[in-house]
């Protein structure tokens, strides 16, 4: 079967559209991710939403949609829970990832969900989505970037120094907690496409390759977009092209383009400043 | 609006350690205001207070008239709006944000939430760059200035911000002799042109002797009025 034969099937355009939408939109969160050091709560979302996902094969209820939910009161959460006790979101997300990975490793085994079951959260499979996941990955996307679009200028004071942020009489911290919360959605959501474990693929890779050539806020929105797309839509081209599992294939990619940017990056920027 | 600052037996903890026990300071309208000590006196945690940044556990904050705590529950943002804020620290992380975005960012407040900033906007921001004499940077990315030069964008914010109230932080730590008179002189010049009550944190002598109508000295939690002009 030839690339342009496949796209005939639903599962292939499923695919693609999904990697359209993820592709453009979750790169953003991962800049917010970077910017603001949010690494530790990304590793909390991914076992928050696997946990959901397992909570969701134990009660027999669609996965993405369980993950989505325990993110997403997670992200409503554990900001307060960190401010009422003092105690750093770090901190309180390496307790949250630890304890949701051993809840959910006691219900893969209490719920009797078979290896393939389980893994199906771990990996992910894009080429398993339904025309539901289309809507809710769609919904997720225009959410992510309509706040970006309204929010722009505030979002831009956060993620340069939050205490400026707030001086100048921005209300920061309801915007924090609307970032942490778009952060928790993508997670919940690019584990249904590309699995708990490899979420990074269209979050945080783009980003970071967008990160080490932009020279304004601006930028870094549209170069990790841009990248997004890229590594997504010829990452699904080659795991076709060459059947390797689509996953990997399309963090190859976005690996790819971290190398380039940083062999080519340095020049870019100096030729810029000059 | 009354431009004054009234914090009233302040009592902070930080941690386990309590920062200040019993502070009171008072700044009229147009009044320049200064408080020395020595480091960790409490004096940058002090302006936090005033701006609604840190929260006092006893105490009572009142910024332009309105009670940010213990009534106001530290919900600032209205007030803030009308306070300059020039913090000590330098910009470490390598965000990239050009030097007149970040001076525009003083006017965020004011311009309000989803909305454009206007040609008026960018005009303040201008001038504000010139005040401060770092219009030649604009254009430069702010993690790639010295700390010398992130002060004065700091102050630039504060000032395209229009403040009633100007709180400052020691803003001249990162400048040489040369510059720090000449900022000093900026910030004296607008605090009498613009009508502005100044608080300001600082360990340079010279400075508080020069300008200020009251100087505190913030010693052992507790804030001691050392000097006031007639």
């Amino acid at each position: 079967m030839s690339w342009i034969e496949s796209l005939s099937y639903p599962f292939m355009q499923h695919a693609l559209v999904a990697v359209l939408f993820a592709g453009i939109a979750f790169p953003l969160v991962g800049v917010f991710i970077i910017s603001l050091n949010l690494i530790p709560l990304r590793f909390a979302m991914m076992h928050i939403a696997l946990l959901g996902g397992a909570v969701g094969l134990f009660v027999q209820v669609d996965p993405m949609l369980m993950g989505l939910l325990f993110c997403a009161l997670s992200a409503l959460t554990l900001g307060p829970i960190s401010e009422k006790t003092k105690i750093s979101l770090g901190t309180i997300s390496g307790y949250f990832m630890t304890l949701t990975l051993a809840l959910s490793f006691i219900l893969f085994y209490k719920g009797n969900i078979n290896v393939i079951q389980a893994f199906s959260i771990l990996w992910g499979n894009i080429f398993a989505l339904t025309a539901w996941d289309l809507v809710i990955i769609g919904i997720v996307s225009l959410f992510v970037l309509s706040m970006i679009f309204l929010f722009f200028k505030e979002i831009q004071a956060i993620l340069f120094d939050r205490e400026i942020a707030l001086a100048v009489g921005i209300p920061e911290k309801s915007l924090y907690y609307l970032i942490v919360f778009m952060l928790g959605l993508t997670i919940a959501v690019s584990m249904r496409m590309i699995g708990a474990l490899l979420v990074d693929a269209f979050v945080l890779l783009p980003a970071m390759a967008a990160g080490m050539i932009a020279r304004s806020l601006k930028q870094s929105f549209i170069l990790s977009s841009f990248f997004g797309l890229v590594s997504g839509m010829s990452g699904l081209y080659l795991s076709f092209r060459f059947d390797m599992p689509a996953s990997s294939t399309i963090i190859l990619v976005a690996s790819f383009i971290i190398a380039l940017c940083m062999l080519f990056g340095r020049r870019l920027v100096s030729h810029a400043k000059a | 609006m009354h431009h004054s600052i009234d914090l009233v037996d302040i009592h902070v903890k930080l941690g386990d350690v309590q920062v200040l026990s019993g502070v009171s300071v008072e700044a009229k309208p147009y009044e320049f205001v200064s408080l020395v000590g020595s480091n960790g006196a409490g004096k940058t945690t002090l302006l936090k207070v005033a701006n609604g940044m840190v929260r006092p556990f006893k105490g009572m904050v009142k910024m332009l008239g309105h009670e940010l705590w213990p009534a106001g529950n530290g919900n600032g943002n209205g007030v803030r709006k009308e306070v300059g804020f020039v913090p000590q620290r330098s910009i470490s992380n390598r965000f990239p944000m050009r030097v007149n975005e970040a001076v525009l960012m003083g006017r965020y407040g004011k311009i309000g939430l989803m909305r454009k900033p206007s040609r008026q906007d960018w005009d303040k921001t201008r001038e504000a760059l010139e005040i401060v004499g770092m219009t030649g940077f604009a254009n430069k990315l702010i993690h790639e200035l010295s700390g010398g030069e992130q002060q004065k964008v700091a102050l630039a914010r504060a000032l395209a911000q229009e403040p009633s109230i100007l709180l400052l932080d020691e803003p001249t730590t990162y400048l040489d002799a040369d510059s720090q008179s000449e900022i000093m002189e900026t910030i004296y010049t607008m605090h009498q042109q613009r009508g502005l009550t100044t608080l300001l944190v600082t360990h340079d002598p010279h400075w508080v002797e020069q300008y200020s109508n009251k100087v505190y000295l913030l010693k052992d939690g507790k804030s001691h009025l050392i000097r006031q002009k007639a």
